[in-house]
């Protein structure tokens, strides 16, 4: 499949990269120590702001998960739980030993999978937005349903201006249409989350910094307590202005944030 | 051709609460004394149509003012009983939102059993809006539906030792029909098609194949259907492996016929009312099927007039009647109206007829059923196949 369409990511490179059979697309870019980035719901596309600030500083390893944008997908793979083991075959090839990992939305919940197998593999963990604890108690919702919302709504929600899906080129709207089906297939029920993560985390030990939104119009309050009460140690962020695409509305901020966090 | 009667059974009330009539419409509009009252009266003009000598077509929907039958099973399980002669055809059961296919199959059995195998088995895919109320999981859902249909199968037709079911997506210590179904191997089988794509694929396993409210695209069903019917079985099949599904407003005078049109229409304008994120839940079509949507003109999907425009969402009657989707006027008109499709689509056996739609009451429904049953049916009885050179025209 085409990645040449990526313009957004045009500071670094993009190749396939083979992990025991399955070709995922894999983002290069930037100098320093290694950084591990696992993109959100709205794909490695809609990472590139902060990318492109931490290629300043690190050099980042940027893969699309399996079923997102141009990452083959074992018929198989249907949990973020098998995504936890995935990437720890792909950081054995990449030779990635302790990278910073930073995983950002739904990347957020993956970071925490890799980790709660594997905890002495990160330096440090940033997650940003995370995802993956339980979404809701009975007929309480701490997290927005998104696929419950029509597209015009989850782009209010995530503060993001969509061009109308029909102008897109075709391999665009493939991508998309890819990225929309891998959210389906690993978040669609039990919704995005993996029950059994919070009795996990406690395994993460490595420093960690969680970065909020104050604007997040997708995760609420209880569900953020939650995350802090799960992971006592963590460093908390919280961005004034910034929704649930911190990674899209604060990216110098943000960047810096992880710099720093990483240095100290 | 042969008739059944169909009614979506529609809460009827609701169609003036304004917004969405699926999904989303809040349960406090529903009535529950005026909704049994409602399903009563559909079941009573049911058997009515069994007196008549027409068969019976139960389909069901979820969260849904346009239909009430909740259950094909549960409401075939009643017509099973009160009924003496129709066919009685589910159409349908949609497989793959069912968390439990062993279940299906013991009630496929026991309802057939109780009307001494008159059933008939619809298994269909089912609108994408469903998946909001079955919670199964979107991807993989054909995969889920072909493992449900061979194990639903399996059980019914099963004559030796009981059997325990590995696969990927059931998983059953044993299985074993109490009743087992009185048409061995199984009862007929029935699939829905709206393209000549998936009508091949019936063809080949033999299913009856059924087009719903399609127009001219029937066409283009049919003659998939036939040609791949052919190529693997190497006959032609017979009419009634093949059925279409429209509105019919029958009168003794085109003013009532067109008044019961009216009536039945807020079916098609009640139908198209739902919000448009859960048309197409992410992860339920092909990563194909949604390019080509999208790039495709938004009216691709909307039945034609003969004219090659769009059926507008609150068309007139007459322009529902050019689609194909509506037959409306005296016997006479009905049954030309009906002959002449027939011709244009190449020819079909079953005429799958909602002689209940919308907001038609009991009155008009049954006059509507006692006239189809007692001047047009005959006459559909008769009509010839249409000959294969007419058939295999350019379809266009």
């Amino acid at each position: 499949m085409a990645t040449d369409v990526l313009e957004e990511l045009d500071f670094g490179s993009v190749s396939s990269f083979d992990v025991l059979g399955t070709k995922i697309e894999l983002f290069t870019a930037g100098k320093g120590p290694p950084l591990l980035f696992l993109h959100g719901i709205d794909g490695l596309e809609g990472s590139a702001p902060l990318l492109r600030e931490l290629a300043r500083e690190f050099t980042v390893h940027a893969p699309s998960h399996p079923g997102f944008g141009a990452s083959e997908r074992p018929a198989s793979m249907n949990r973020v739980d098998d995504l936890g083991y995935f990437y720890l075959d792909f950081m054995d090839l990449l030779d990635l030993r302790r990278p910073v990992v930073v995983g950002t939305s739904f990347g957020g919940w993956v970071a925490t999978e890799i980790l709660t197998k594997a905890p002495e593999r990160a330096e440090r963990l940033v997650l940003i937005s995370p995802l993956g604890l339980r979404t809701a108690q009975r007929r309480t919702q701490h997290v927005v349903d998104i696929f419950m919302l029509s597209r015009q709504e989850l782009n209010r929600r995530l503060q993001r201006e969509e061009p109308p899906l029909a102008s897109l080129p075709e391999e665009r709207l493939r991508r998309l249409m890819r990225n929309d089906e891998a959210l389906s297939l690993y978040g669609w029920s039990p919704y995005m989350c993996n029950p059994k993560l919070p009795d996990r985390l406690h395994r993460i030990g490595c420093p960690t910094l969680v970065a909020w939104g104050e604007e997040d119009a997708i995760i609420g309050q209880a569900y953020r307590q939650a995350f802090a009460a799960a992971l006592p140690a963590a460093e908390i962020a919280v961005f004034p202005g910034g929704g649930h695409r911190l990674h899209a509305d604060r990216p110098e901020q943000l960047s810096h944030r992880i710099a720093a966090f990483a240095e100290a | 051709m042969i008739i059944w009667q169909f009614s979506e059974q529609a809460y009827h009330p609701a169609f003036a609460v304004p917004g969405a009539m699926r999904v989303t419409l809040p349960q406090h509009h529903c009535d529950p004394v005026e909704a049994g009252r409602l399903l009563n009266r559909y079941l009573d003009e049911y058997l009515l149509a069994d007196e008549l000598g027409l068969n019976i077509m139960i389909n069901e929907h979820h969260a849904a003012a346009t239909c009430m039958s909740t259950s094909c099973m549960t409401t075939l399980a009643i017509l099973a009983r009160q009924t003496s002669r129709a066919r009685l055809l589910a159409l349908g059961i949609p497989l793959a939102n069912r968390s439990n296919p062993l279940r299906v199959a013991e009630e496929i059995a026991m309802v057939d059993a109780l009307s001494g195998g008159r059933l008939e088995v619809g298994f269909v895919k089912g609108a994408a809006y469903e998946l909001f109320m079955s919670n199964r999981q979107p991807t993989g859902f054909m995969d889920r539906f072909w493992e449900a249909h061979d194990l639903i199968l399996e059980a019914l037709g099963n004559q030796g030792e009981n059997f325990s079911w590995e696969g990927d997506h059931f998983h059953y210590r044993t299985v074993s029909m109490w009743p087992r179904p009185i048409q061995q191997p199984h009862p007929p089988i029935w699939m829905t098609a709206s393209s000549g794509t998936s009508a091949r694929g019936y063809a080949k396993l033999g299913y009856t194949c059924a087009t719903f409210l399609s127009g001219t695209v029937a066409r283009a069903v049919f003659n998939s259907y036939r040609e791949t019917y052919a190529e693997t079985f190497g006959r032609q099949p017979d009419q009634d492996r093949l059925a279409y599904l429209a509105v019919v407003a029958c009168a003794d005078d085109r003013t009532t016929a067109f008044r019961r049109a009216e009536a039945m229409k807020s079916y098609f304008t009640t139908a198209a009312r739902l919000d448009p994120q859960f048309r197409n839940p992410l992860g339920f079509n092909p990563v194909e099927a949604n390019v080509r949507m999208l790039k495709a003109d938004p009216s691709a999907m909307r039945p034609r007039m003969r004219n090659g425009k769009p059926v507008p969402v609150d068309g007139s009657i007459e322009e529902y009647m050019d689609a194909g989707l509506m037959f409306v006027g005296t016997p006479d008109d009905v049954y030309e109206q009906l002959a002449r499709f027939n011709e244009e689509t190449g020819g079909f056996g079953n005429l799958l007829m909602m002689g209940q739609a919308g907001e038609l009451g009991h009155e008009d429904t049954v006059d509507n059923l006692t006239l189809v049953a007692r001047e047009v049916a005959p006459r559909l009885a008769e009509l010839p196949e249409v000959p294969l050179d007419i058939r295999y025209e350019a379809v266009g």
